[in-house]
């Protein structure tokens, strides 16, 4: 697998050109984990033991695994039994072999360790492997990181149809959207800003900023592995700060910012409310404070007829950010409008500068 | 009868050999030229002759193309059964010889086996060609298996059945992956989908669709009660990517997607991103759910919808998607075209063909090349009526 680490190394600079040296120094302790699947295929293990431990999986799975959906709507043993089979397949072992040795990425005693944390400790599948499949991506994540969501797939699409409506339109002096800046805040794993990157022309350019350095070189990481470091720039710092040589220029602006009520982080699935990081689902006291405040400041930052667009936790948010675009910031904005993911939910909220 | 070299009791048990060969192979001659339908494409035959002398054979340049295309692949059938018939009266008359003469003749013994080598080739080639001349036929096959109602004894049925195109897939040394496994509540599976690649695969596999019914004991029933059990099997072409050269309007389309249930979002982490796409104006629905992430389980989804609306395509005689006629495509799982008793007796029987057998322990270990067979020769009879007609 061809594997550009020098491009890493590269974005990696660009995190710190100069006006991003706010914590400049905690990224060289976050060296981003290689994902499961990119290991070294170097541990050779009997098929016996490997037949032994997917017993032992799967009965761990039976007794452990059937009552999380009562407990906290947590997977039930079909997303378990599925999760198991991708477990085994990023760590090397290919059904169609019939060798008695295969060659797997991680020693049988980690395997099971993975998969223990996995059931026992509800460890994310994503980070037990270290990667999430997102649209036609596979990105790296790991603890401090949120693991992106199906949902937010739909802004991709969303995007991407913005930017065929403006080249059908054929006005070559309107093809702003394609070849312009876009801003993704709070990046996370990089999800929306290499989608975004992927969909646009020569020109377009992508900012990603997100307060954690760890998301930031995970986000780097996989910018890096899909060959886009002179396209996309990651930048450290909360939300429009590291934005300040910019203003008026963003054509596109993207956020899938913390939107969970306070009160309901306890309450959410352990693999999310145990293991993903805090700082990327909390939204204050009713979970909008990071949602007004990306309305409020997208002004500053965008330039005439620019398009926004904001992941919300459905339905009254979405509602409320609406009236609040339309009333509070009477002006600024115009067509904003809900649209809904695939499940139906009122997810997010679009609309363009005025 | 002796041989020359005096070597009585060898050469005579080749020849009871060879004789029954010869036997075995008339008969083979015999149906295939019965299930030919020889007559009718005799009478074909001179039907398109007559078409192809018509002064005005050439007012449309295509249809005269395909009359004499079919006349062509008429007579080379025709003569291609004559062919067999010639040899194995060849072969027939050899052993007849023998038997009237005193001694053996290792030369004619020979040349009658070489005979019947040839002809078992060309008649396994014949069948092949005849039998599997679909379009997607050569291809690899997708079979999804669906429990029916009827809880966990339908959902082990479902199970059974996985496993025994599993095995026939293997044993013809056919890649064989069960690609996705929706696993029942107590035991069995509510669905599966296993991906078979291999030459004609699709071709052989294509008449397993329908419903296949189990009478057995319960063995989920503590009274061991008389059970009924229905589970579906689809099959579809696998067809690679860049060859399903259909474009479906995107408002035909019903494309949803699995819940995450609750309020979704960073509430919710589950690897649930199955896609369900409802093809509209027939009615055609396909799921895709083993793959790990939503867009690409609706790219495999939209590329399992094509093919299998290609299929219904050419089942009707369509030549494209438009003109499927949405009233005719039978409900999902189709007609009941097994029945498969575990008990009070054992038999394994084919509801179209009439084929059965009590060895019903083999079947379930994938021994269901007698029925494959059956039915491809059932069908071709049945295509046969109808298929030069039409010209």
């Amino acid at each position: 697998m061809a594997f550009p680490y020098n491009s890493f190394s590269r974005t990696i600079r660009s995190i710190m050109s100069p006006r991003n040296l706010s914590q400049p120094s905690s990224i060289h302790l976050n060296q981003p984990q290689t994902p499961l699947f990119l290991k070294s295929p170097i541990h050779q293990t009997p098929l016996s033991s490997l037949t032994q431990f997917q017993t032992w999986a799967k009965t761990l799975i039976q007794s452990k695994g059937s009552n999380f959906p009562t407990i906290d709507n947590g997977p039930d043993t079909n997303h378990l039994f599925r999760e198991l089979k991708w477990f085994l397949e990023d760590a090397g072992f290919n059904r169609d072999d019939d060798e008695d040795i295969v060659r797997l990425r991680v020693g049988l005693d980690e395997l099971y360790l993975l998969w223990k944390q996995r059931i026992v400790e509800r460890r994310p599948f994503q980070y037990v492997v270290g990667c999430e499949h997102w649209r036609d991506l596979v990105l790296s994540v790991e603890e401090g990181v949120l693991i992106p969501r199906p949902e937010t797939e739909v802004i991709v699409d969303i995007v991407e149809e913005l930017i065929k409506k403006e080249e059908e339109e054929e006005d070559e002096n309107e093809v702003m959207m394609k070849e312009g800046l876009w801003v993704d805040l709070g990046t996370g794993s990089g999800a929306l800003a290499i989608a975004i990157a992927r969909a646009l022309g020569k020109g377009g350019r992508v900012i990603a900023t997100d307060l954690s350095p760890v998301a930031a070189s995970v986000a780097g990481y996989n910018v890096g592995r899909y060959g886009l470091q002179d396209k996309i720039e990651i930048r450290i710092g909360s939300w429009f700060k590291p934005l300040e040589d910019v203003k008026r220029e963003v054509v596109g602006l993207v956020s899938n910012p913390p939107y969970i009520p306070s009160d309901q982080i306890l309450g959410l699935q352990a693999e999310v409310g145990k293991h993903e990081p805090r700082l990327a689902l909390d939204g204050g006291e009713n979970g909008m404070v990071d949602l007004l405040h990306l309305c409020e400041g997208a002004a500053s930052v965008m330039k005439s007829g620019g398009f926004f667009a904001f992941e919300t936790n459905g339905e009254m948010q979405s509602k409320f950010l609406l009236d609040f675009t339309m009333n509070k910031s009477k002006g600024c904005f115009r067509d904003v409008k809900i649209v809904s993911d695939h499940s139906g939910i009122q997810r997010f909220v679009t609309g363009f500068f005025v | 009868m002796r041989d020359k070299t005096g070597n009585i009791s060898c050469v005579l048990a080749d020849f009871y050999t060879l004789r029954k060969d010869v036997e075995s192979t008339t008969e083979r001659v015999q149906d295939i030229r019965d299930s030919a339908g020889l007559e009718q494409l005799e009478e074909d035959f001179l039907n398109l002759e007559k078409k192809s002398a018509d002064t005005s054979l050439w007012d449309d340049r295509a249809k005269a193309q395909e009359t004499l295309l079919a006349l062509t692949d008429i007579k080379d059938k025709i003569k291609l059964l004559a062919e067999f018939k010639s040899q194995i009266e060849d072969a027939e008359t050899i052993v007849k010889l023998t038997e009237e003469m005193e001694s053996i003749d290792n030369g004619l013994l020979e040349e009658a086996t070489g005979i019947i080598r040839n002809l078992s080739k060309a008649l396994d080639q014949f069948e092949l060609t005849q039998l599997l001349s679909g379009p997607y036929d050569k291809e690899g096959a997708v079979i999804s298996i669906t429990a029916g109602a009827g809880g966990t004894d339908a959902q082990d049925w479902a199970d059974m059945l996985r496993r025994m195109y599993v095995r026939w897939g293997e044993k013809q040394c056919f890649k064989t992956r069960v690609v996705e496994k929706s696993m029942g509540e107590e035991a069995g599976i509510k669905s599966a989908t296993i991906e078979i690649e291999g030459r004609y695969a699709y071709g052989y596999l294509s008449g397993e669709k329908g419903t296949h019914r189990i009478v057995r004991q319960s063995p989920f029933n503590s009274k061991g009660l008389r059970q009924t059990s229905f589970s579906g099997v689809e099959v579809m072409p696998l067809l690679p990517e860049e060859s399903v050269g259909v474009e479906i309007p995107e408002e035909d389309l019903d494309i949803s997607f699995s819940r995450a249930g609750g309020s979704g979002g960073q509430n919710v982490n589950k690897v649930e991103t199955a896609v369900r796409i409802v093809h509209i104006p027939t009615g055609v629905a396909v799921r895709c759910t083993e793959e790990r992430s939503q867009l690409a389980n609706k790219i495999k989804a939209l590329s399992r919808l094509k093919a299998k609306l290609l299929v219904i395509a050419e089942e009707q005689r369509a030549s494209e998607i438009k003109q499927i006629r949405g009233d005719a495509v039978k409900a999902e799982w189709g007609q009941q075209i097994r029945n498969y008793v575990f008990h009070p007796y054992k038999l394994v029987k084919d509801v179209r063909t009439g084929i059965e057998t009590s060895d019903i322990a083999s079947v379930m270990d994938g021994e269901i090349e007698p029925f494959i067979k059956a039915f491809l020769k059932y069908k071709y009879s049945k295509n046969l009526k109808s298929s030069y007609v039409l010209l």
